[in-house]
């Protein structure tokens, strides 16, 4: 059996205004999660193009999409992936490291961000001393620290329960009105549509509907 | 590039100091076994070769050894030439002897070894045989009819000497009935028993050459002189001024004397330690290979993650390599502390060679070439496995 080409998407138009939070929702395999990555730069379109604060990020080398990762995007995924030897200010404040931040700088700033989302209690414990709704706070306060232009969330509360997952959410809302931060949110809870400003829907990797929600 | 090291040697150290104990400790203990395993032979080696050489100069040739010239088989005029050599500067002693295969007998035993005809004060001027004496006392200017005897050809009562000659239990007081080649039997009392642990040493015998030569028939006559030397390890240059005093006998270093023996051994040892070494190498390439395949593999997803939030794949690499630096520079630090352990057991234990005691020899440039070897080793088996694994897309990473 040969390669069989798989078009995720086609024909996708979006534009995402400064301190909206959108939606993207659909049924498994309409192309959410392949725009997110698209989004974040992880994966390359094969046409098209995708312009973030003015810049075509596909004409981007390797190393500055790496760079462009660091200093304007964050990332929540569905499982936090947070590392598991560090605490908690330690994953947090992973990414200001790099970036050469001076020290009482980011651990001032990582430690503000763990008590924005409620972990003031909790900075020096490590993933394994904590409960999966906290592990995504802490996954939040790392994509957040360096204040990026967009926050992306690849279904940040499939492996949470709905109370949790509720909590999760709020902090989005609440991060959104009181920082304007930006944040492209994937989903297929119909519940968590009331908390974005926009909800685009895919069907087989073309723009379904958009609805305004609030 | 200094703030992406930073981040490596973070990440590195977290993982060392929150990671898997056991496996951490159990690698460490591999490198410094083989640590151990690299510098352990050469050591035994060139305690060898040191061996050879000190028990060489000190108890049977000296540093040189002058030989009658070609066609003859005595240096005659010996003590003009003894005078000459020890007026050369650098030559700090000289002992004329003259060396018969003879045939002892005890009784009714009888072994076939060399006795040679010394002048007691010129050897010890020499050697250091008369300091190793275990019963009985060393021979005088003086002495007639008196003889000593090298433990081994002394011999124990009732213990056969496994191929080496032995009159199997002679001690001091004892008479021993010598054949010479030429036919003349002598009864000589024995007076002392030496023993050195060089066996081509303790199988021979000495009487004063006083003796010998009234026996043989000789005037003035030596079928050697042994020369000490100032210092050791300069024999050539030795040798070159003792010819330049226009010295028509044969003149050999100690080592020259051996007929490339040590060479041919020291070879032998090279080529056993070329093939432990790379064998040990082979080891450490594939323990450490495996661990940080294992680590990375299992990370793969979290790596992925890492390049995702924008750290470069470089300093993921940097910080498996970090980790690597880390168990190789722990694990040679415990090599060390193993090896001074084996070596001081082994200098309070020694190993008996045929040709003496043999003590452990560790030299810094073995321990040094062993540590860059080893480092060496370490980064290419550490940096590959995290090469594979960090150049892998970041989605198929993610997605495991």
């Amino acid at each position: 059996m040969g390669r069989v080409e798989v078009r995720a998407l086609g024909g996708v138009s979006l534009e995402v205004a400064k301190g909206e939070f959108v939606g993207i929702m659909g049924a498994s395999g309409s192309g959410k999660s392949t725009l997110l990555h698209i989004l974040g730069l992880l994966d390359r379109p094969t046409t098209g193009a995708v312009t973030i604060d003015g810049t075509d990020v596909l004409s981007l080398s390797d190393h500055r999409r790496t760079l462009f990762r660091l200093n304007r995007l964050g990332y929540v995924f569905q499982d936090y992936a947070l590392i598991g030897e560090l605490t908690a200010l330690e994953n947090v404040y992973l990414t200001s490291l790099v970036r050469g931040d001076p020290k009482e700088e980011y651990l001032k700033k990582s430690t503000e961000i763990l008590e924005r989302v409620g972990l003031g209690d909790r900075i020096h414990h490590r993933q394994s001393e904590l409960s999966g709704g906290e592990q995504q706070r802490v996954a939040i306060a790392r994509a957040l620290v360096n204040s990026p232009s967009i926050l992306l969330a690849d279904e940040p509360c499939a492996n949470l329960d709905s109370q949790t997952s509720k909590s999760i959410l709020d902090l989005f809302a609440r991060l959104n009105e009181d920082l304007d931060q930006t944040i492209v949110m994937v989903s297929h809870e119909d519940w968590h549509k009331e908390y974005f400003c926009r909800v685009v829907t895919l069907r087989d990797g073309l723009i379904e509907s958009v609805t305004e929600c609030r | 590039m200094f703030e992406g090291l930073k981040v490596s040697a973070f990440l590195a150290w977290k993982a060392i100091q929150r990671g898997s104990k056991g496996t951490l400790i159990l690698t460490i203990m591999i490198i410094a076994l083989i640590f151990v395993n690299l510098v352990f032979l050469p050591s035994i080696i060139s305690g060898v070769v040191k061996t050879f050489d000190t028990q060489s100069i000190e108890f049977d040739l000296g540093n040189l050894v002058i030989e009658p010239r070609e066609g003859s088989q005595y240096i005659n005029d010996a003590t003009e030439l003894q005078k000459k050599v020890e007026r050369i500067p650098g030559v700090t002693g000289t002992s004329p002897r003259i060396a018969a295969g003879v045939t002892y007998f005890y009784r009714g035993r009888n072994a076939a070894s060399t006795l040679y005809g010394i002048t007691p004060e010129d050897e010890r001027s020499v050697t250091r045989i008369a300091e190793y004496m275990i019963e009985g006392e060393f021979l005088s200017d003086g002495d007639t009819g008196a003889i000593v005897i090298g433990a081994t050809l002394a011999g124990r009562e009732g213990e056969e000497g496994g191929g080496l000659p032995t009159l199997e239990g002679v001690t001091v007081g004892d008479s021993v009935e010598v054949a010479y080649p030429n036919g003349e039997t002598r009864i000589y009392r024995v007076k002392g028993i030496f023993e050195t642990q060089s066996f081509g040493v303790d199988t021979a015998a000495f009487v004063t050459s006083q003796e010998m030569s009234d026996v043989l028939g000789l005037q003035d006559q030596a079928s050697m002189i042994l020369v000490k030397t100032e210092e050791n390890g300069r024999e050539d240059e030795y040798k070159t001024e003792i010819l330049s005093y226009g010295i028509q006998e044969n003149v050999w270093t100690f080592r020259e004397k051996a007929g490339g023996f040590v060479d041919q051994a020291i070879q032998s040892f090279n080529i056993i330690n070329t093939i432990s070494t790379l064998v040990s190498l082979i080891i450490a390439i594939v323990v450490i290979f495996i661990v940080i395949f294992i680590n990375t593999v299992n990370r793969r997803r979290q790596i992925g993650i890492l390049k995702a939030i924008g750290i470069d794949q470089q300093i993921i690499i940097n910080s498996y390599v970090l980790q690597v630096l880390f168990i190789t520079g722990v694990g040679a630090l415990v090599g060390i502390a193993l090896n001074a352990g084996v070596t001081t057991y082994l200098t309070a234990y020694p190993l008996v060679f045929p040709g003496g005691p043999v003590y452990p020899d560790v030299e810094v440039s073995s321990i040094l070439q062993s540590i860059a070897s080893l480092f060496a080793v370490s980064i290419v088996a550490g940096y590959i496995p995290a090469w594979q694994i960090a150049r892998e897309e970041i989605l198929s990473a993610i997605r495991g």
